[in-house]
């Protein structure tokens, strides 16, 4: 027994000597902030925060242990902002993709047709700044008006890119035809994301109380067929059943077209705001 | 002396050495004893049963051993029809999004297994040719085929363009980093599962040798299940993209050549369908059956999944305790009629399902009808009225309330209803005066205000509700007796789900001859039905009206409609449902969802269904008690009271209590490939856009 002991006790000295050598890698420590704005405003495209909104994608060129660069994804903030501390030093390429035509487009054969993706170093804190074109713009006409626990709130949403650009732009990716591109634009839903929760949108709402308005060409009711004549007005669109009353609530408006970036269809936003109900 | 006496020792040792060192190389240069190669399984034909067997037990077949949990090979927990919409289950009850915590791991590596033992077969098999008479030789080349399209087909429903390994790799002759095989694109993995399937139908006889072994028609009806698949993709399909490494469009179909894809796929399910069909060698099953008369149109339903000589059965994998047995009634049974283990309605049916058979009354919008022109409940006298008429084939699929299983009444019940029925019982689901039947109304009963006493039952508690199977709140009926709350099989809400938490329980599959003592883990033995005629019939419907929407009217002299309309009308028929008008139920994009719905009820639990919804790209965007699936979206129950007052019953109709969430985003439809396949290789691709 005295002997398994010892053994034991040998065991134990060469496990904890074999610790010894350190991990030599130093921790990542640069960062990597930026925005995505709108190209025409300069104002920062809003999102929701997941993978239904706007994500980054990292790619570290300098790495030589594989062949091929992994893709590091994180998501953007609903201002429309990123950052990471925690990046290793070197060169990466970096591309967003969100709810504004694609900065990296391909073609039906594969080849780029335009990449405004940026290479660049990472070191320390590194800045950047994506100008991109925003499919929608939707902001608040007014302030929400709250009765019986429900919130109303109005709205007006616009094409941030024009129609003519959007099909100069989306069609030489799929050749695709005027009647797709057509499609494409179409606006599928509109919605108010409401939630206990600032960060509020697509992934964080709460079921009860979020509307959502879907349109479709063959809808029987003729408001719900086409969003398109509604652009530029102000729309008002109301919470859903009861919201007790006493609560904190933050509501956001979001639409979408029937186009996906990166085979996700991704909501435009508008800023969220707090609703305190009565 | 002394000195001779020391050479002769020296060379004596020298010699021995010499003579031992030679020796060597006769003595053991031979091939070790205890592998088998090539040379012993394909010497003769017992050889070959070896090599099979193998090939077999790595099949993915989705039977008793698959969940889209946990996919192939294991038993645990098995609940097919969970995540298709048909039902819930306490343990399963989402979408599809992954292939969940799959303890095999995720079926991407274990293809390559059985990818190998097959391209094996095909290479070396040539070279024992003699071994084998032309028929069992071409058997044998059938099987390797026919277990090549299988996994291909496997992997292009999970993942999309997969690597093309069509010959065995050559390690460790060649460097790992030679053999390398990227993506293709989607649309040239599946003319391989085509061409897979093709050679398999071309060598395989017309019955199995051995039973489980497949046939010329098991490999027609697979193969027009996957053209059905393919051409359902290359149309609706609007996920695409290229590999990062490779620039090769690994998921979705080019634009340009995805009409004409879709067309040839469809065109192929339909002449694989219709094969069989024109055979003869299969018919539905109505052994039992007779015109008019439900009762023998359910029991022939029944029937039809335990009889082996079934003439829809195509092919079965079966199963023998103790050999080779599975869990279904141990994890399905009512509460009831619990096993020893523990487990019981692992899979209760939704509302949204019961609704798609004939013979319920329904509303204008297709929902059951529970409400008088009044809004208040319509009473039934006995609970199994409300589905007194209600298709044969729903009571197969089904137990309702109050529907007999294994000679015993199962007791289905939500709770008591003690109020004044006088003017009638308002719908229940009202807290503080306010009724809600939308997703923000009460969860589950124990929040009404009936239960709580409050609102229009202010201090004066209506409902009774029983929380679990063991603790029940007992009411005393007017006549005296004493009544627990809730049924035997529950529902009990959700602090005890072990129960037909929706208000019904599965009957499919579920043997009604296995003594309780034996409802146990590992213990069943049924057969699963991987492939039926009913099958051959809805594919051959499907395809052709997928066909006429292209703009065809009739494949090798075949005119599609009146076919498709033929097959529907025998399916609906045999299931006992109502007739349709005429051919022109099956014509246009109507005709196409009538067909679609057709097959959701027929072969609900058989693990067909989610793939479905999969390839109709359905699942996201259906909408779904006012949501769709991309938003997260829920599914109903139906759930009966006891009216004490007026021993009648009532039902409530409504959000299931449990809220399970069904929430897919549309690029889901294209599982990942796994993160250290990616990484460990310079060629395969991840999907495109994750």
């Amino acid at each position: 027994m005295k002997h398994f002991t010892y053994l034991f006790l040998i065991f134990l000295g060469l496990w904890w000597t074999s610790c010894k050598k350190i991990d030599n890698f130093p921790m990542p420590s640069e960062t990597i902030k930026g925005k995505v704005v709108d190209v025409v405003t300069g104002e920062p495209v809003l999102t929701d925060q997941g993978s239904e909104g706007t994500r980054v994608r990292l790619m570290e060129l300098s790495w030589k242990g594989s062949a091929n660069p992994e893709p590091f994804d994180f998501f953007c903030m609903k201002e429309g902002i990123f950052q990471n501390t925690k990046i290793f030093k070197g060169t990466y390429n970096i591309r967003v993709d969100g709810a504004f035509i694609p900065i990296v487009r391909i073609n039906a054969n594969g080849d780029t047709l335009a990449d405004e993706s940026k290479t660049l170093e990472i070191n320390g804190v590194t800045d950047v700044e994506f100008k991109v074109q925003p499919f929608l713009k939707i902001e608040w006409v007014g302030t929400p008006t709250v009765a019986n626990g429900k919130v109303s709130a109005t709205i007006k949403v616009t094409r941030a890119v024009s129609r003519a650009d959007f099909k100069a732009k989306i069609a030489p990716m799929g050749n695709y035809s005027d009647q797709d591109l057509d499609d494409m634009l179409y606006i599928t839903d509109v919605r108010l994301f409401v939630s206990e929760s600032p960060y509020v949108g697509f992934r964080e709402k709460d079921d009860r109380f979020t509307t959502i308005v879907n349109f479709d060409k063959n809808n029987t009711d003729p408001e719900l067929r086409d969003f398109e004549p509604k652009l530029g007005m102000p729309y008002t669109i109301t919470s859903q059943n009861t919201i007790p009353a006493g609560r904190t609530v933050f509501i956001r408006a979001a639409a979408r077209i029937n186009y996906a970036t990166e085979n996700i269809k991704r909501h435009n936003y508008n800023e969220a705001i707090r609703v305190d109900m009565p | 002396m002394v000195m001779k006496t020391k050479y002769l020792v020296f060379i004596i040792a020298i010699a021995g050495v010499i003579s031992s060192l030679s020796s060597c190389k006769k003595f053991l240069d031979i091939p070790p004893q205890n592998i088998v190669g090539e040379e012993d399984l394909f010497a003769n034909n017992d050889g070959m049963k070896l090599y099979l067997s193998r090939i077999y037990s790595q099949m993915p077949f989705e039977d008793f051993k698959y969940s889209p949990a946990r996919q192939f090979f294991d038993d645990w927990l098995v609940t097919p029809g969970t995540n298709e919409g048909s039902s819930l289950g306490r343990d399963a009850g989402e979408a599809m999004t992954s292939e969940g915590w799959a303890r095999n791991g995720a079926y991407w590596g274990r293809a390559f297994n059985l990818l190998r033992d097959a391209n094996n077969l095909l290479e070396k098999l040539p070279a024992y040719k003699a071994n084998f008479s032309d028929e069992e030789y071409n058997d044998y080349i059938g099987e390797a085929y026919f277990a090549r399209a299988m996994v291909f087909y496997a992997l292009a429903k999970r993942y999309g363009g997969v690597p093309l390994v069509t010959k065995i790799l050559q390690y460790p002759e060649n460097e790992a980093a030679a053999l390398e095989v990227p993506r293709s694109t989607e649309e040239e993995t599946w003319n391989q599962v085509l061409a897979d399937f093709d050679q398999a139908v071309a060598n395989l006889p017309e019955t199995s040798p051995v039973k489980g072994y497949s046939n010329k028609y098991v490999a027609l009806g697979f193969k027009s299940e996957a053209m059905l698949f393919a051409g359902s993709v290359a149309k609706y399909n609007k996920i695409t993209g290229f590999g990062q490494k490779t620039k090769v469009r690994v998921i979705g179909f080019d634009p340009g050549t995805s009409v004409a894809a879709s067309k040839k796929y469809f065109t192929e399910a339909f002449k694989a369908a219709e094969q069989i069909i024109l055979s003869g060698k299969y018919a539905l099953y109505k052994k039992k059956w007779a015109a008019n008369d439900k009762e023998a149109q359910y029991q022939n339903m029944v029937d039809m999944f335990f009889d082996a000589s079934s003439s829809e059965n195509i092919y079965t994998k079966d199963y023998k305790w103790p050999d080779l047995a599975h869990g279904f009634d141990a994890y399905n049974i009512p509460r009831q009629l619990m096993g020893g283990n523990g487990y019981s309605a692992g899979n209760c049916p939704t509302l949204d399902f019961v609704e798609l058979f004939d013979g319920i009354a329904k509303n204008p919008n297709g929902t059951i009808k529970v409400l008088d022109a009044n809004g208040n409940y319509i009473l039934f006298d006995k609970i199994t009225d409300i589905f007194a008429n209600a298709e044969p084939r729903l009571r197969a699929n089904v137990i309702l309330p109050g529907d007999i299983f294994k000679a015993e009444v199962i007791d289905i019940r939500r709770g008591i209803f003690t109020g004044s029925v006088a003017g009638g019982i308002a719908p229940l689901r009202a807290v503080n005066g306010a009724t809600n039947y939308t997703i923000g109304g009460p969860q589950t009963y124990n929040q009404v205000d009936a239960y709580t006493a409050k609102g229009a039952f202010a201090g004066k508690k209506s409902l009774f509700l029983s929380q679990n199977g063991t603790t029940h709140e007992v009411v005393t009926l007017p006549d005296g007796t004493k009544m627990n709350a809730g049924g035997k099989s529950g529902p009990f809400g959700t602090s005890d789900m072990t129960a037909a938490f929706t208000g019904f329980a599965i009957r499919k599959w579920l043997n009604p001859n296995l003594p309780q003592s034996l409802v146990l883990e590992g213990r069943s033995e049924q057969s699963f039905i991987l492939m039926r005629y009913g099958e051959i019939l809805l594919n051959a419907a499907e395809a052709a009206a997928e066909l006429t929407l292209a703009g065809v009217s009739s494949v090798d002299g075949h005119d599609l409609l009146p076919e498709a309309y033929e097959a529907i009308s025998a399916i609906r028929e045999r299931a006992g449902a109502d007739p349709l008008a005429g051919p022109g139920d099956v014509a246009g994009q109507n005709g196409l969802m009538l067909i679609r719905k057709e097959r959701r009820k027929e072969l609900a639990f058989e693990n067909k269904i989610l793939w479905d919804i999969r390839r109709w790209r359905t699942q996201h965007s259906d909408q779904l008690n006012g949501l769709t699936q991309s938003d997260g979206a829920y599914y109903r129950g139906l759930y009966p009271f006891y009216s004490s007052v007026a021993n009648k019953y009532f039902f409530d109709a409504g959000f299931e209590e449990a809220r399970k969430r069904f929430r897919i985003t549309e690029q889901e439809y294209y599982f990942l490939i796994p993160g250290g396949e990616v990484s460990k290789s310079p060629v395969i691709d991840q999907q495109p856009g994750r």
